[in-house]
């Protein structure tokens, strides 16, 4: 009875990732390595979509996925590197005691529950060239106006910030658990030996939150990696080809135009090979707690 | 359920803190900086949200002149809600039904399958281990969306399910089961186990425990995973772009499409932003205390 009851419970739930996460997967590295299109009937190519992806056969390789991508590493590496500066800031902040904290921590966290289409266009009307808060704020500032939509560096700079904006609450309430679950007796102990605040978060808080930063590197990189909304609204991928990021490249090539399928299965099995490395990393630091 | 992720002061040493702030005025003066400096956070994070609702009540002409105070700088219109609401209130209805249908669709059977799962994971060791179910559960939250979608519009195709609300809640509840299986994992694994042996003891099956005594008291994280999963369903848009068209098209995809159809109207567009992301903001309001544990994997426990 017993051990029929455990997997009354468990097992709906592992069917449906069956179903419906490991077998579209599986179908997709299927897809990979067929010349399909839709219309066509797929014909087995083996390792050919990933070998001219990859310029494997001499064929100059794809232009457009290697400018994609790079677009998606710059945004990879520079919203995690933003997220976590600001988000440990901003903790740093809440972890004293003021007055309206929770008030203000459920304010900060609403950017999260945005729907990342609808964000898209947030930056449309903040980064507006002509007349739109940013722009009137740096010229307030005497800075000048910047053609956050037309110029390529800076439409770059719009999604990356765009994004920044939408996920530094994320860091932010995982840094502020970390931050408050240090015993307050360190502190009290430190506080004999010097009052200055940037030593005692340089020797005390960060060593203690390093464990929980590195957990969120893994969680923001892994979340990046998927970002495809917010340029298809904010930027629609524009000036050009400049802020379209390596899925959003992917959705072009398969679902878009031509349908190819069968290349676009092959660029999305290359971002799943990142993920499971990435997803690797982060299981085996918390296993441990799932036991 | 260990102390919900509050502000937690860092009491004693504030305490202490409160002896020498009465003496030391430069300590008082650090305190007001650390207030302005949240106050300035929490505004960095509203303002865009505050700015499109303002937007939303100009006139197009009104939107591109960067006025911001309605009655002092712009007369306020409702023009644009009209249009959203009443002329063009079919097409803005029916996506909002959709939206709702395909979410409450999804939180319901994700929230049901994560119970389970969670209740199982929690309470019983399995053969395979513990820990390599959970990554099991959690492995389509690492995965780019984009690399399923493709798969997807081939078996929807032959299942006849494009474009139909029961395709829509199997994507939301395969997108959004990680939320509710971590969710009500780490809520299980703090109850208390004495009330379910004493209940086992008494003669009470597995199932009659589950039903009658852990469920009644699981209801808020029932709520809070429900929330959640429901949140993240009325957000999703990448799938919806590919697998709905005419019938069972959710509000995002409105929201996505206003531009091409009139050209940027930014207070149109405004209207749109607010509509759509008013309900999973204002749910999130409700389910502070879950945010960190839910959206973070295990990562911390909050």
């Amino acid at each position: 009875m017993k051990v029929k009851a455990k997997y009354f419970f468990l097992m709906p739930g592992v069917i449906w990732v069956l179903l419906f996460t490991l077998f579209p997967l599986i179908y997709s590295l299927y897809l990979s390595t067929t010349n399909f299109r839709l219309g066509r009937d797929p014909q087995f190519v083996g390792l050919a979509n990933y070998a001219r992806i990859l310029n494997l056969d001499g064929g100059g390789g794809d232009e457009k996925a290697a400018s994609t991508a790079g677009f998606s590493v710059i945004l990879v590496i520079g919203s995690t590197t933003l997220t976590i500066v600001f988000g440990t800031a901003v903790a740093w902040v809440f972890n004293h005691d003021l007055p309206l904290l929770r008030q203000m921590r459920a304010v900060l966290t609403m950017p999260l529950f945005a729907a990342p289409v609808a964000v898209g266009f947030l930056g449309v009307i903040i980064f507006n060239e002509a007349n739109g808060p940013v722009n009137n704020i740096l010229q307030g500032l005497g800075l000048g106006r910047v053609n956050w939509i037309t110029d390529p560096l800076a439409a770059r700079a719009a999604v990356l910030l765009t994004d920044v904006w939408q996920w530094t609450p994320f860091v932010f309430i995982i840094v502020l658990a970390a931050m408050q679950a240090i015993p307050d007796d360190l502190y009290e102990s430190a506080r004999l030996d010097t009052k200055n605040n940037i030593s005692l978060f340089r020797y005390i808080t960060l060593p203690l939150i390093a464990p929980a930063m590195g957990t969120v590197v893994l969680l923001r990189l892994v979340e990046t990696i998927k970002i495809l909304d917010i340029p298809v609204t904010l930027t629609r991928g524009g000036p050009g080809s400049v802020t379209q990021t390596y899925n959003f490249y992917i959705y072009e090539t398969g679902l878009r135009g031509s349908f190819q399928l069968g290349t676009a299965s092959a660029l999305s099995w290359l971002v799943v090979i990142v993920a499971i490395i990435i997803s690797s990393l982060y299981f085996w630091r918390v296993r441990a707690r799932f036991e | 359920m260990s102390a919900p992720t509050q502000t937690r002061p860092l009491s004693s040493a504030s305490a202490a803190d409160a002896a020498q702030r009465a003496v030391l005025p430069h300590l008082r003066l650090g305190r007001i900086a650390l207030m302005i400096a949240a106050l300035f956070m929490t505004a960095f994070a509203l303002t865009p949200f505050l700015f499109a609702l303002t937007t939303s009540f100009k006139t197009q002409l009104d939107s591109i002149d960067g006025t911001v105070i309605p009655f002092l700088q712009y007369q306020p219109t409702l023009i644009n809600w009209q249009q959203e609401f009443v002329s063009g209130g079919a097409e803005t209805f029916k996506a909002l039904r959709n939206s709702a249908l395909i979410a409450s669709g999804a939180c319901l059977l994700a929230t049901t399958l994560g119970t389970l799962a969670g209740y199982g994971l929690a309470r019983f060791k399995y053969g395979i281990g513990n820990r390599n179910l959970v990554s099991w559960f959690l492995s389509q939250r690492f995965l780019p969306p984009i690399a399923t979608v493709i798969p997807f519009v081939l078996l929807f195709r032959d299942l006849r399910l494009i474009d139909t609300l029961p395709g829509m809640v199997i994507i939301n509840t395969t997108f959004t089961l990680p939320f509710a299986v971590l969710i009500m994992r780490d809520y299980f694994a703090d109850f208390p186990s004495e009330l379910r042996e004493a209940a086992l003891v008494d003669g009470a099956s597995e199932f009659g425990v589950f039903a009658r005594i852990v469920l009644p008291l699981a209801t808020p994280a029932l709520v809070a995973s429900a929330i959640i999963c429901f949140a993240f369903a009325w957000n999703e848009y990448l799938f919806a772009s590919v697998l709905t068209n005419r019938e069972w098209k959710p509000y995002p995809m409105l929201v996505a499409g206003t531009d091409s159809v009139r050209g940027i109207m930014f207070n149109f567009v405004s209207t749109r932003m607010i509509i759509a992301v008013a309900l999973p903001v204002l749910m999130s309001l409700l389910v502070q205390r879950f945010i960190v544990r839910g959206l973070t994997f295990g990562a911390v426990k909050g």
